[in-house]
């Protein structure tokens, strides 16, 4: 006995066809909101970043390099879920990270550099990259306004006092909180079109839209529950 | 690029809260769907289909390996491709990752194709997944879930114009348009309870596009997916860049 209403390929059928229309109402939307994202002014960005990298000092725009638009994802290092000295990366950025080496290749096929960023030392993040095996780039942003800048990093003041996250003010918030930003380079110029954060990064998480098919859903507690399920990919039992 | 609308940070940042108000309502909007989903009723699999696994031939109740939920991505890779489909490669790139962490969720991902292991084998290795595939050859199993084309339903599509993205899909694995789309992508998602296997979700075309995170990502940046743009389309495998 099923614990779960057991239909006929018809009642299946009817059932699925009418959800159909909904999911394609809702993709329809997914893509106006796209194009209304396009819409969104550019700011041109005046002030001077610099960012440690494999390859050295760079500034903003040459993290393009040599493409048009730039994804920055800010991940959480040495503050977050389930982090301590020997795990230092959060776990749900890591959860993240998983899914950039698969979409890396396509986005710089499509003129767009993916990176991540941290307010931490280089070497830190590199070896934390070497042994989740990741190849995308990971720069640090230590010593720089840029994570505070685009509201993924929160002063001690900040923290104290309240501050804007996700653009809407919170009391008190966390050191470090998860996002990404999205930048265009035009004749010299790095311009912000873009940030997310929260549940905005939700569709990153290629797992989160599987189990969002599958018979049982992504966690037990809904989507807003902040599931806790998930680990660092090195450490389920049998990986 | 484009030239584009400059602002203020204060421009920006009032257009982007009115932004905001609307990305909620369609994230609140997917997790009702989630539930829809979740309340569609389960068909019982009564038909016996078999598949061709590196461990052996396996039933679709093996598949599951363990877990109570088992996601199929129905890759196009038909007996007559040389290797497979560009866009369903850059799909496996996505869902590659995610095993593990599936896994952890009770949930067996996995891939399917018409071609022989062999065939599967040779091609996951030299696009380096670790992803399970298995061969469907010689079962019903794709054909009965609607991601199989006979020639004499392929007809009128092949006799139409046959859009270009399909003639270069097509060459790009080694095989004709009529050889290409005897194949169709697909996801079908199943749940195993006290031996038998029940199927609870299908989806196909657009309805992918949840396992092609490069989309999410073009749909966040400056320029967009930008596929209206004539020539070759945009995507490759990705040792082919």
């Amino acid at each position: 006995m099923a614990t779960h209403t057991v239909g006929t390929d018809e009642e299946w059928l009817g059932a699925r066809k009418k959800l159909l229309v909904a999911e394609k109402e809702h993709m329809r939307q997914g893509d106006e909101l796209a194009r209304r994202r396009r819409e969104l002014p550019w700011v041109p960005i005046t002030k001077e970043y610099s960012f440690e990298t494999e390859d050295g000092t760079k500034s903003l725009a040459e993290l393009f390099d040599g493409r048009s638009q730039l994804l920055v994802y800010h991940f959480m290092f040495g503050f977050g879920y389930r982090v301590d000295e020997q795990n230092p990366g959060c776990t749900g950025c890591s959860f993240a990270a998983d899914h950039f080496d698969g979409v890396l290749p396509h986005l710089n096929g499509h003129d767009v550099t993916l990176m991540a960023e941290s307010i931490a030392p280089l070497s830190e993040l590199n070896a934390y990259k070497e042994r989740m095996d990741w190849k995308f780039p990971w720069v640090s942003s230590l010593g720089g306004d840029f994570k505070y800048d685009f509201g993924a990093a929160f002063t001690q003041e900040q923290q104290e006092n309240g501050a804007e996250f996700n653009f809407r003010h919170v009391d008190h918030p966390a050191p470090q909180r998860e996002g990404m930003s999205a930048f265009a380079l035009q004749d010299g110029v790095v311009h912000h079109t873009y940030s997310t954060y929260d549940r905005g990064v939700d569709a990153l998480m290629g797992t989160f839209q599987y189990l969002d098919r599958s018979p049982l859903g992504r966690d037990p507690g809904g989507p807003d529950s902040g599931g806790s399920w998930w680990k660092r990919h090195d450490e389920y039992q049998d990986s | 690029m484009p030239e584009h609308r400059v602002a203020t940070q204060e421009e920006w940042q009032a257009e982007r809260d009115k932004l905001l108000a609307e990305e909620k309502k369609i994230t609140h909007r997917g997790d009702e769907l989630t539930k829809i989903r979740q309340e569609l009723p389960w068909v019982a699999v009564e038909k016996e289909y078999s598949f061709e696994t590196d461990d052996g031939t396996k039933s679709l109740a093996e598949l599951f390996d363990g877990s109570s939920q088992l996601l199929i991505y129905h890759f196009m890779f038909g007996p007559v491709y040389e290797a497979g489909c560009t866009v369903c490669s850059s799909i496996a790139d996505n869902l590659n990752p995610n095993a593990p962490h599936l896994k952890a969720h009770d949930t067996k991902l996995m891939m399917v194709s018409r071609a022989p292991l062999e065939k599967l084998q040779a091609y996951k290795k030299r696009m380096g997944w670790d992803l399970e595939w298995a061969s469907t050859a010689g079962s019903d199993f794709n054909r009965d879930i609607g991601f199989v084309n006979t020639e004499e339903e392929l007809k009128p599509f092949l006799e139409g114009d046959i859009p270009p993205v399909v003639e270069q899909m097509a060459e790009r694995s080694g095989t004709n348009p009529g050889g290409y789309v005897a194949e169709s992508p697909g996801i079908s998602a199943y749940t195993l309870e006290d031996g038998v296997v029940y199927r609870s979700y299908v989806s196909t075309a657009r309805g992918l596009e949840p396992t092609m995170g490069y989309y999410f990502l073009l749909d966040r940046t400056p320029v967009g997916r930008d596929e209206d743009r004539p020539g070759e389309f945009w995507l490759h495998r990705h040792d082919e860049y």
